[in-house]
């Protein structure tokens, strides 16, 4: 029955009419606009990072800008250009790399053993910490970066600036809440056969928990990543004076107000730094859906 | 599921087989033995150990750059505090926000928050939504509308804010000379105070819409396609199915994208600290900007802190009321 119905509807469905031809091109014209909006921009600087400025200039007035040059020999001498004459533009890649390394590795370590904590262990003061992280993760506050300033000042952070730019992110509320919900999710029976046989806590977290919830590691490990990598406010805050220990994005201000500007160059910057996070969007995307999808219904 | 089961039997059988080789110095006969009572409940000391062991670094942490930012914000509020004497602290009691009603920058950047709000917040989620259900039916081209549609969401924010800063440049940018040809003319946009917010908005828009797209692409997968197919053979017509199957199915997703888009929007400062500092004549000076700009800039923490608690009041009570209103509270 179902099936024949499910037939009837498709034939009623498929029947071609005039309104309906239209409808379908305007539908797709539709499409095509959005999709412009959408990709011209990026289409624009990708393109236009493989010329020299003077042809970026030359092209623009005609339909040459969304084309790159004839010449593919040369199309990568504006990214020749940029680590030659900003000497410091590779050792900001390093940077950004070291701090996402950096601050990945200690988001899943500390978040991953707090919510492990929350998740297995009654102790005193249990529930007033669990209380505690969803009264943060439900009142939006905004001060962060003013007070913290200050708590790094006071604790002498800003001479060690390495540790002042990654400690204040390792913990957030919202992470450690994500690995709770998770580990309460896997039966308990597992560990206690564990302990039984005399394996520690500790040596259980490493050895059970972890391999069982690789996809929630995935997931906190991939957003630290893009968070590190895309951080711009924090980052200008400690590093403006000390170009050296800049990361990528504070650096593309050093390479676009530099005069005199040269706009190959700078999009020749904004797409080499673009590049990761479209590596990890492209190879990562099913963690990214798994993750806000888990976020976000929980 | 039964695949990760397997595994984890296998993990389990791995661990019994190497369990000699822990050694003696685990005892596991101790483990559930020892209790301690505090406030009338009894915890299991064990269990504490390791616990408090486990939480403790990120306590301290947590503490350090979570918690005492909200109370020394708070704090400060109520005193003198200058980044440069922060040892010389005097309480002025409600003096800065006294002086936060007078100030005629806090009501400048206040506005332009909430009218970037009220303007962003609606664009971005008809435009996520609208794309998602536009890519949720059988179309030609599925995979490569929904990159197209995502590729912006890849771009960082400062990324975002320099390509379209010389976009709309407003001598030799790419989108003036285009205007120019077609002959509408140029167009200052981020140096023009009457424009810069709304192209601020619009770039924002177009920079975020392509996540929030996917987030309700998967909410909308998850719809059974039944309940469709029974409303249309009742009659319903597009519009009908989706205000009573389409959005009640898909209201926890609504409702968690609403919430976190309006606290993004509420914290805009990226975007006019790259391309704008706030200008022309405050017409970019947002709220959080504001308030990074009075501390850090000024070095007024004082004044700084009272904007921020003004500020995180306004906030909460719009992100709770909405959330009361849908109904749904997403971290249960």
């Amino acid at each position: 029955m179902e099936a024949v119905k499910e037939k009837a509807i498709k034939k009623v469905k498929k029947r071609i009419t005039v309104s309906g031809v239209i409808t379908k091109i305007l539908f797709y014209l539709l499409l095509a606009v959005l999709c412009l909006i959408f990709l011209f921009p990026v289409w624009w600087m990708v393109v236009n990072s493989l010329k020299p400025q003077d042809v970026i200039y030359r092209d623009m007035s005609s339909a040459l800008t969304f084309l790159p040059t004839t010449s593919p020999a040369h199309w990568f001498d504006s990214y020749i250009q940029l680590f030659s004459i900003f000497s410091q533009f590779g050792r900001s890649i390093f940077n950004s790399v070291l701090y996402a390394a950096l601050s990945i590795t200690g988001v899943l370590v500390l978040n991953s053993l707090a919510g492990y904590a929350l998740a297995r262990f009654t102790f005193p003061g249990h529930n007033v910490l669990v209380t505690i992280i969803i009264l943060i993760l439900i009142v939006p506050v905004e001060t962060s970066l003013v007070p913290q300033y200050v708590i790094l000042k006071s604790l002498g952070l800003l001479n060690v600036r390495l540790l002042g730019y990654i400690l204040p992110g390792l913990i957030s509320p919202f992470n450690i809440f994500m690995f709770r919900s998770y580990f309460l999710g896997i039966p308990k029976e597992l560990e206690e056969a564990a302990y039984i046989d005399g394996c520690g806590r500790l040596r259980s977290f490493f050895r059970i928990i972890i391999p069982c919830s690789l996809p929630v590691f995935a997931t906190v490990g991939i957003f630290t990543f893009m968070g590190s990598w895309n951080e711009y406010v924090f980052a200008q805050l400690m590093f403006a004076g000390n170009p050296s220990m800049m990361p990528l994005q504070t650096y593309l201000q050093i390479i676009n107000n530099f005069q005199p500007q040269d706009l190959s160059l700078v999009l020749a910057s904004l797409t080499l730094s673009t590049i990761p996070i479209a590596i990890v969007y492209i190879f990562c995307q099913r963690w990214i859906i798994e993750g806000v999808a888990f976020s976000g219904l929980k | 599921m039964g695949n990760t089961e397997m595994e984890n039997q296998e993990i389990q059988d791995k661990q019994l087989g190497e369990a000699p080789a822990d050694g003696p110095e685990e005892k596991p006969a101790k483990v559930r033995k020892a209790y301690f009572k505090l406030f009338g409940r009894s915890y299991n000391i064990a269990e504490t150990k390791v616990g408090i062991a486990f939480f403790l670094p990120a306590l301290i942490l947590g503490s350090l750059f979570v918690i005492a930012p909200m109370v020394i914000s708070l704090g400060y509020a109520f005193t003198d505090a200058n980044l440069l004497k922060l040892n010389n602290v005097h309480f002025v009691g409600f003096k800065q926000f006294e002086l936060l009603f007078k100030d005629r920058v806090v009501w400048t950047a206040f506005g332009n928050s909430l009218e970037f709000v009220v303007k962003v917040v609606p664009l971005q989620l008809c435009a996520s939504l609208g794309l998602a259900l536009i890519l949720n039916t059988k179309i030609r081209g599925n995979t490569f509308f929904r990159w197209a549609f995502f590729v912006p969401v890849m771009l960082s924010l400062a990324v975002t804010s320099f390509l379209w800063m010389n976009l709309l440049n407003e001598h030799d940018g790419l989108i003036n000379t285009i205007l120019e040809a077609i002959g509408i003319g140029r167009q200052k946009f981020l140096k023009d105070p009457h424009q810069a917010l709304d192209v601020i908005v619009f770039i924002s828009a177009w920079q975020g819409a392509g996540y929030q797209m996917l987030i309700f692409l998967s909410a909308l997968k998850n719809i059974p396609g039944d309940i469709y197919e029974a409303a249309t053979l009742d009659g319903a017509n597009k519009v009908q199915t989706f205000w009573y199957i389409t959005l009640p199915s898909i209201k926890e997703t609504f409702s968690f994208v609403l919430v976190t888009m309006l606290i993004g929007a509420f914290r805009l400062i990226t975007q006019p600290m790259i391309m704008t500092k706030g200008g022309p004549i405050n017409s970019t000076m947002t709220m959080s900007y504001y308030i990074y700009k009075q501390g850090l800039e000024y070095r007024d923490v004082g004044f700084s802190s009272a904007i921020a608690f003004f500020y995180t009041i306004v906030m909460a009570t719009v992100a709770l009321t909405i959330r009361k209103l849908l109904g749904t509270d997403n971290t249960k």
